[in-house]
């Protein structure tokens, strides 16, 4: 059975682009949502192997989202990967204090996340 | 005979899609299927910003009639003051004007109060440049554009006009030098 990865974006470019990598590039199962409040509820629908996370985003960022998941106990142990476009060294901490397992930033290099995704949840 | 099995054949050489032709892929597909003026501004910041690695930018609209720049929209940066035709220069205008994005690689340093430009990109309908997309600032972890960023400049020309401002095909002949002043 094919490993899921919710991937959370507001940005309907993003999620294309993530969609399709890892639609061509990947065995994985890919969901996705539009912010965080709905990255929460979908994470206790579809218990996905790994959540790979906007940061920026309406209605709850992602780092609120990441210490929520991180507060229940069907999500706590889900690997999330948090991705931005702010890749200051305080803005990275605090995603890790959010809990989020790993922190990327924008422009995604498509290689890069595949290779991460990989290291995670093998290929 | 050149030895091209596929070409004897006729059937097709296997395309091996890279990660850029993806990224081309979602690009123009969000542009496609934009449902509006303001939804396809929100794919042209989207694309911007995900996949160019800046969140600063303007759209300067080109009106051929009274010879100038208008501002249409801006994201991240107040393009009040901002001489269009100064930060171009003659040469970079008439580039822009011929359909052919202008990338500034000098220095990334803001000169004086406001930013400069890392790139225009014309936007354009049947080979006239109805607007130019300037791109500032670019995010501290992107260093520079690279090759595939100009095919991304390349498809945002030829393909953002229509979901924009809904023009297609037939445009005007394309005038000599730029035909735009301030």
């Amino acid at each position: 059975m094919s490993k899921k990865i919710l991937v959370v974006d507001d940005s309907r470019t993003a999620l294309m682009m993530e969609r399709e990598i890892l639609e061509r590039r990947t065995t994985y199962q890919c969901v996705t949502a539009n912010d965080g409040q709905e990255a929460v509820e979908k994470a206790q629908q579809e218990h996905p192997d790994l959540i790979l996370m906007d940061v920026v985003m309406p209605r709850m960022n992602g780092f609120e989202a990441c210490k929520m998941m991180r507060q229940q106990a069907s999500t706590r142990e889900i690997p999330i990967v948090l991705v931005t476009t702010r890749g200051e060294e305080s803005y990275m901490e605090a995603g890790f204090q959010s809990g989020c397992n790993d922190y990327i930033t924008k422009p995604v290099n498509g290689t890069e996340l595949v290779a991460l995704l990989q290291s995670y949840l093998g290929e | 005979m050149n030895g091209d099995k596929s070409s004897a054949t006729g059937a097709k050489p296997a395309v091996v899609e890279t990660m850029n032709d993806l990224r081309l892929g979602a690009a123009r597909k969000r542009l496609a299927e934009s449902s509006g003026q303001e939804d396809a501004i929100e794919g042209v910041r989207e694309i911007v910003a995900n996949f160019l690695g800046s969140e600063e930018m303007g759209l300067f609209r080109v009106d051929r009639r009274t010879e100038t720049f208008e501002v249409f929209w801006s994201f991240g940066i107040d393009l009040e003051q901002y001489d269009l035709l100064r930060a171009l220069g003659d040469t970079g205008l008439q580039r822009v004007m011929r359909g052919e994005c202008h990338v500034d690689l000098g220095t990334r340093e803001r000169s004086g109060a406001m930013a400069k430009a890392q790139a225009f990109v014309p936007i354009s309908v049947a080979d006239q440049t109805i607007a130019i997309l300037a791109i500032f600032r670019l995010l501290p972890q992107k260093v520079a554009f690279d090759k595939s960023d100009m095919e991304l400049f390349k498809l945002l020309s030829d393909e953002a006009a229509k979901p924009l401002f809904g023009v297609t095909g037939h445009a005007a002949p394309r005038t000599e030098g730029p035909g735009v002043r301030m």
